[in-house]
């Protein structure tokens, strides 16, 4: 008795039980800073509105509570006196509660960089935390996760500054959103990331090579992976998010520091699970597959019936074919609720209607001969007879009357109301906010666009409901959202999520290749530049033969070139050499006979050697201008035997050496042409006379 | 101020329990050691009656009631946590009686005839203050607690008489009392145990290990496969989660096979259950019974697009 007197609650922030362990902290941004669930957001923040009859924030609190987080702090902007409400009212906010939460406001907030920068001026963390949005539904275990990453830092000292956690899961899958879409480069054996992008509906990626040359030899490239939005975070992060002030989200902070690499140090781990369910509810489709996903038990233990918030008459009992019937519901002759359905308390329902996969707030009452297929309805919603709904959302205090039917992905935002005898069309919003009203409140507590978010509202006049629209006793405006084609937007966004318009030009985030000098071969640049830079030093050589230009300056210009057109060294050479054996056939026509080509080749050669003898210096750049010499006249068939007379006069300039060529030669057949090639009397006896030639000038002594 | 601090310190041990029981164990395996909770349990209900201010046994009994709903409404499905409940209501109805002094003892005995004369309920509602009561009762609950350690230890002794030589036994999954059993059995006779494994969580691979490192010779079987082996066996050794007031069982998935497999068979099938798993509910509502965990183990979640079109359940325990 007397040691349970001194033991120290758990919840002490200033906690006396030192040892190693400091306790466990997690950053929650109750805020999602854009606007994909407008208009229902107007009314209720983000991360109040109930999945599953449980506010989303919930979940997110009970998930950090179960892996031992024992501080939260809750950063809200958008309406934060609701979320500091129901905050203060559920579980987490009583004094036995193991996880303190702090709620901490600010109107000022725009984007997850200005939270972390305000918990790095504030110095709220002391050690690692954990970083999660306050829409995440997760039952994951991370402690294998911190314990990695715990383990990591201690082991490198502070190099790796952030964990994330990913669940694996096919591309396609119904949970993964696509507008988090991720592929991942990463080592395999230290879990650290090379490279994060989006992808954002490409068809076609590019990885720079020069992440691939860190000394691992395992890599893998991932698509196979769900992005939890739970990252484990070293107090690094914050003050890292202040010295970059345009860093605005996670994602730029992975590329930043994936960027700038080299300078800083710094690196990024992924921690993937294959056990244990991690999703955010970023739009109204993945409300839907997480919804569905938690009816289904895929969330367990948060469960409907475990009624983890704890709160009074919450409770619901499981029965088969997951379903769920809170206390007080009533269900009429002949209905059926098939499958996958949650009902809440006090809820009555009519007659033969046919309920699946949907789930039904509390306080709703249900006509007769209703269908209610995917439908979610939140609290006090009252649907009248012969009635259908289709995957669609009816927010609080809705109401809907007779022979209404809801084709798929319609919102019906709160209070709205739709009269009887009438059809939505798919994808319809209805809200009792006008489209215009948004204008005026500008200069309010609104929320800045996250860039991604692009659309723009085409405003629908009028200031009475249109009863063509929402029924003869309807109430509500309706929200469209078109497509701004001005923006660079290859996406239409919609309040359901991505609808991808595959754009292959597009090539948003093409990186350019690097300077490598080992002999991995390099990704090429862009087509155009090659070809812009060959005819540009075709022009050069142009002009510097009509204008006797002095082959220093001509040097100069290539050199010039090289760097407006970002080519690499070799290629430089290599265009070069093809550009030269080209001429006579730019100038004169492709139909000279070899003689002809000879006889106006040789001299050319002779007027560029300086320039030639400037970019070849090194043994590995004679074999390159060897095989851009093979590889033309490989093209050129019929002027194979041209191509010794070529090679002698090279050689006679002291352009090309003899070592070279003949390792060129002895080594050089890489297919049946280039074999053939070799054949070549002319070439051949030429090499033997080479041959020849160096022994006599070994002999001689060197 | 002390007081107040033990009693806030109680709540924060109540509600960690509950936490705990609602998150139930989910990783570690769907039954969480029901000799575990029991022992929790107890333990917890005897600090509430150390802890908490009453001042006689109808306080304390409404106390003890209340917490218990709270506690089995946090998992309905872990009936131990309701049986501990119950046993502490009756110790502390059995000490108040002694208390009020044993001649007073026959009158507990509420035989049909002297409901028919008395003529309604007696006078027994617990009001009266005794001061040696909280002291007994916790002795009393110090005593079920030393009964709960020694459960598996006290059925273990009587295996010899259940099992002969050269005999096959049947079980199904795990369970530390039937694993006890067998162990203790096979220190003097040797016979052949066949282990069915049952699918998803296969924890009948873990028993078998743990048999066979004693030196019993196992196999494990598939649970497909448990009507066609039926035939040979002997007899069936079975735990169990909850036993019912009818006589049913709550169990693992998988029992209800083995039994009806050994009904066809005619083989006798031994149910080896400590005292904290017998239970007064009856098996009125058939739903509410079952017990669901998450799909995964089923069918993993990566498998994808097939998800949506497929329903995938995790059955745990069943009738």
């Amino acid at each position: 008795m007397s040691s349970r007197g001194g033991k120290q609650k758990k919840g002490n922030v200033t906690s006396e039980q030192e040892e190693e362990e400091q306790p466990l902290q997690a950053v929650l941004v109750a805020d999602s800073f854009n606007r994909r669930f407008f208009p229902i957001s107007k009314d209720q923040p983000r991360a109040l509105l109930p999945l599953g009859n449980v506010a989303m924030i919930d979940y997110t609190l009970e998930f950090l509570t179960s892996t031992g987080v024992q501080e939260t702090f809750v950063f809200c902007c958008w309406m934060s006196n609701k979320i500091k409400d129901h905050l203060l009212k559920s579980k987490w906010c009583r004094p036995t509660s193991p996880n303190v939460v702090h709620i901490i406001t600010s109107d000022l907030y725009r984007s997850l960089g200005d939270v972390l920068r305000d918990v790095d001026a504030k110095n709220l963390v002391r050690n690692d935390f954990i970083l999660v949005y306050g829409d995440v539904v997760s039952n994951i275990d991370v402690s294998q996760a911190l314990q990695e990453h715990r383990h990591r830092r201690k082991v490198d000292k502070n190099i790796s500054v952030m964990t994330m956690v990913f669940k694996e899961s096919s591309p396609g899958h119904k949970s993964r959103c696509e507008e988090d879409d991720v592929i991942v480069a990463m080592d395999s054996k230290s879990k650290r990331v090379l490279h994060y992008q989006k992808t954002q509906g490409l068809k076609k990626l590019q990885f720079p090579m020069n992440i691939f040359q860190h000394g691992s030899d395992e890599f893998e490239v991932r698509h196979d992976l769900l992005d939890c939005h739970i990252s484990i975070c070293s107090p690094q992060v914050a003050e890292l998010f202040t010295d970059n002030f345009d860093y605005q989200t996670r994602s730029d902070f992975v590329r930043g520091i994936l960027v700038n690499e080299e300078i800083l140090g710094n690196q990024i781990h992924l921690y993937v699970t294959q056990d244990g369910y991690g999703a955010r509810v970023s739009n109204l489709q993945m409300y839907d597959s997480v919804s569905s996903d938690m009816v289904r038990r895929w969330v367990y233990p948060l469960t409907p019936e475990a009624n983890f918030t704890d709160q009074q008459g919450q409770g619901c009992t499981h029965s088969r074919h997951n379903v769920y019937r809170g206390a007080e519901v009533s269900l009429g002759q002949g209905s059926q609720m098939e499958e996958n359905v949650l009902i809440g308390r006090d809820t009555s329902i009519g007659a033969n209607c046919r309920i699946s996969n949907s789930v039904i707030g509390n306080n709703c009452t249900i006509g007769d001969n209703v269908v209610l297929d995917r439908a979610y309805m939140w609290n006090n919603v009252h649907i009248s007879s012969n009635v259908e709904i289709h995957q669609s959302v009816v927010c609080d205090g809705a109401v809907v009357k007779e022979a209404v039917r809801l084709n798929k992905q319609c919102v019906l935002a709160y209070n709205v109301v739709i009269g009887p005898n009438l059809s939505l069309p798919e994808g319809t919003v209805v809200s009792m906010h006008h489209p215009e009203e948004e204008e005026e409140d500008d200069d309010d507590e609104f929320l800045s666009d996250d860039q991604e978010v692009g659309h723009s509202k085409d405003k629908t006049r009028q200031k009475a409901f249109n009863p063509a629209e929402v029924g003869p006793e309807g109430k509500g405006y309706i929200w469209k959202a078109s497509m701004d084609d001005t923006e660079d937007e290859e996406l239409a966004q919609c309040l359901w999520g991505l609808v991808l318009n595959p754009d292959p030009e597009s090539d948003s985030e093409s990186e350019a290749s690097e300077e490598s000098q080992d002999h991995s071969r390099s990704v090429s640049p862009e087509i155009d530049d090659v070809n812009a830079f060959q005819l540009e030093v075709l022009g050069t050589l142009q002009r510097g033969l009509e204008e006797n230009i002095v082959c220093d300056n001509l040097v100069l210009e290539i050199n010039s070139l090289k760097y407006a057109y970002n080519i690499t060294l070799k290629e430089v050479m290599q265009i070069l050499t093809r550009v030269v054996l080209e001429y006579p056939f730019q100038q004169q026509g492709t139909q000279l006979t070899t003689l002809q080509y000879t006889g106006s080749l040789l001299p050319l050669l002779k007027t560029w050697s300086p320039v030639f003898k400037n970019y070849i210096k090194r043994p590995q750049d004679h074999l390159d201008c060897l095989s851009a010499v093979e590889e033309l006249f490989l093209e050129q068939d019929t002027h194979q035997t041209a191509m010794v007379k070529v090679l002698m006069k090279m050689y006679q300039l002291e352009i090309l050496e003899e070592e070279a060529i003949l390792k060129w030669f002895s080594t050089g057949a890489t297919n049946d042409k280039s074999r053939q090639l070799r054949k070549n009397q002319g070439l051949q006896k030429f090499i033997k006379w080479l041959e020849e030639a160096e022994d006599e000038s070994s002999e001689e002594g060197e | 101020m002390p007081g107040a601090d033990k009693e806030a310190d109680l709540t924060e041990r109540i509600e960690a329990f509950l936490a705990d029981l609602k998150r139930g164990g989910c990783g570690t395996g769907p039954i969480r050691g029901s000799g575990e909770t029991a022992r929790e349990t107890t333990a917890l209900l005897r600090k509430v009656t150390a802890q908490a201010r009453w001042s006689s046994a109808g306080d304390l009994m409404e106390i003890i009631r209340k917490e218990g709903r709270r506690m089995t409404a946090a998992q309905p499905s872990e009936t131990t946590v309701g049986n501990m409940v119950l046993r502490v209501l009756k110790i502390i109805r059995e000490e108040y009686a002694r208390s009020r002094g044993s001649s007073e003892e026959t009158d507990q005995q509420e035989s049909l005839h002297k409901l028919l004369t008395s003529g309604g309920l007696s006078e027994e509602n617990f009001r009266q203050h005794f001061v040696h009561l909280k002291a007994n009762v916790i002795e009393a609950i110090n005593e079920l607690l030393t009964e709960l350690d020694g459960t598996t230890d006290n059925i273990a002794m009587q295996a010899l008489e259940h099992i002969h030589s050269n005999e096959v036994i049947m079980t199904v999954g795990r369970s530390r009392t039937v694993e006890a059993f067998l162990k203790d059995a096979a220190r003097k006779r040797k016979f052949h145990v066949i282990v069915a494994e049952c699918a998803p969580f296969c924890q009948g691979h873990e028993m078998a290990t743990n048999l066979s490192k004693t030196g019993i010779e196992t196999t494990v079987i598939a649970d497909a496969a448990i009507f066609a082996v039926m035939s040979r066996v002997n007899k069936v050794i079975i735990g169990t989660q909850t036993v019912l007031a009818n006589g049913g069982l709550r169990a693992v998935n998988g029992t209800h096979t083995v039994a009806l497999a050994a009904r066809h068979h005619s083989t006798p099938l031994i149910v080896c259950a400590p005292m904290f798993k017998l239970s007064p509910q009856f098996p009125n509502e058939e739903d509410t019974f079952h017990k669901f965990v998450s799909p995964h183990e089923v069918l993993p979640f990566t498998e994808g697009e097939i998800l949506s079109k497929v329903n995938v359940h995790c059955p745990v325990v069943n009738m």
